[in-house]
């Protein structure tokens, strides 16, 4: 007995840090249980604040800049908008497009990036609108550019943003011209560089042909730019596609939440025929 | 020392909140100076392994809690303060300030590495290799530290490791 205690004094910095390690081994495997989540988002919303404090001296000490950069965007809007109009008296298949539903844009939510970090240990967009705002858990993050990512986490004030730009980060996209379909996602390296894959190769796929959101997606409504195509490479039975991402990560500013896409019925039809396994 | 508690409680909350509000936005090729590794390597080489230990896991706590990976976090910065432990210098030591600020050096390098050697097991955003993430990462990140180190030995802690 005498041997145990001295052994126990002797070593008890060991044994403190068996105890911690344990600990946080629990708190790893419980990480998505009720408590530690909201303790997560308590956490988020104040760095949030904070953060958002902070870039609010910032803002208006660079006010000129943000003018002169959102005459910019209007200028290219204008040019987008009017590049859509001719083209829908055009096309039809743009018209029908124009005519959804889904894309009403009065039901937009616009929110500023308060925090943004692209680094080795953490990679995600924090935005000041939260569950007061509307804003839900897997909503469509985009910008006139093209899709930013999808909302994780929400806090009452703020949402934590996945961006296209992050290794678990998957989406059915489509192409304008050929119509090819495919699966996008980042697998590191350049932040504007994305690959797509599950593109057979016998489709007709060419080069700058523009990649849009498709149907397929459980959580984003269609239409929405993503990329335009910068390389492919044809494999066994698929195409190696990387394209050039629309947006530009490293200057967002101010983003846009698109309305959830509820489709429960075609939730349960995928989860029925799958066995387990996740959709983008 | 013991006196110096509510005193180094009250840092590492300060602590925790500069790494996580500012000093991990100055990233550097993907990495960024770690205050926190240098305040628990000061904790374990000045007062000791337990002590450095129960600062790291309430320092992975706060840390996680900000950032959103808590175990993690947790996991990393015990290690750390852990590791940090082996370079403790005993109260009644003669030694030098030169000698006390080479360790805390050493324990700043070693502890960050482990520690960033922890956290690249557990998670990984933009999918590099795990090498080159441990390697070149962790010695860059360690680089950045200690320069980061150096300054805040000479203009803080110079009276605190001469005492």
């Amino acid at each position: 007995m005498q041997k145990f205690f001295t052994l126990f004094v002797r070593y008890n910095s060991y044994l403190l840090f068996i105890v911690y390690c344990c600990i946080s081994f629990l708190f790893i495997k419980f990480q998505d249980r009720e408590l530690l989540t909201k303790l997560r988002t308590n956490g988020i919303e104040f760095s949030a604040f904070i953060t958002d404090k902070m870039m609010s001296y910032n803002y208006v000490l660079h006010l000129k800049e943000e003018n002169d950069r959102l005459m910019l965007i209007n200028t290219d809007l204008l040019s987008r908008v009017l590049n859509i109009e001719t083209a829908a008296l055009d096309n039809r298949n743009r018209q029908k497009i124009l005519a959804d539903t889904t894309l009403n844009a009065s039901k937009f939510i616009m929110a500023r990036v308060v925090n943004r970090k692209f680094s080795d240990r953490e990679n995600m967009l924090l935005i000041n609108a939260g569950r007061s705002d509307g804003i839900k858990k897997d909503m469509t993050v985009l910008t006139p550019q093209g899709l930013v990512g999808r909302v994780t986490t929400v806090s009452e004030h703020f949402a934590k943003v996945m961006p296209v730009i992050n290794t678990d980060f998957k989406v059915s996209v489509v192409s304008d011209k050929s119509n090819s379909m495919g699966l996008l996602s980042w697998n590191g390296g350049r932040e504007f560089i994305a690959q797509i894959e599950n593109i057979p190769i016998s489709s007709s796929l060419k080069l700058n042909e523009q990649f849009l959101t498709s149907d397929f997606s459980s959580f984003s409504i269609r239409g929405i730019p993503v990329g335009k195509v910068v390389s492919i490479k044809p494999d066994k039975l698929f195409y190696t596609v990387e394209i050039r991402l629309a947006v530009d990560f490293a200057s967002l500013t101010h983003v846009l939440i698109a309305p959830l896409k509820i489709e429960p019925e075609k939730l349960e039809m995928i989860g029925e025929n799958s066995s387990g396994e996740t959709f983008p | 020392m013991t006196k110096k508690y509510p005193y180094y409680i009250a840092i590492l909350f300060i602590v925790a909140l500069v790494q996580e509000l500012g000093l991990s936005h100055l990233t550097f090729y993907h990495v960024s100076p770690d205050i926190v590794t240098i305040f628990l390597a000061f904790i374990s080489v000045t007062i000791g392994q337990k002590a450095g230990t129960s600062f790291g896991f309430f320092a992975g706590l706060l840390t996680g809690i900000l950032s959103g990976n808590m175990g993690l976090n947790m996991l990393a910065r015990t290690v750390e303060g852990f590791i940090a432990g082996f370079f403790n210098i005993p109260e009644d030591s003669h030694a030098t300030t030169k000698q006390k600020s080479k360790r805390l050096y050493g324990a700043i390098v070693t502890a960050g590495f482990c520690a960033n050697a922890v956290l690249v097991t557990g998670y990984n955003p933009l999918a590099l290799s795990s090498a080159y993430r441990i390697f070149v990462l962790g010695f860059l990140e360690s680089l950045i530290t200690l320069i980061l180190a150096f300054i805040i030995t000479r203009l803080f802690l110079k009276k605190s490791l001469a005492g």
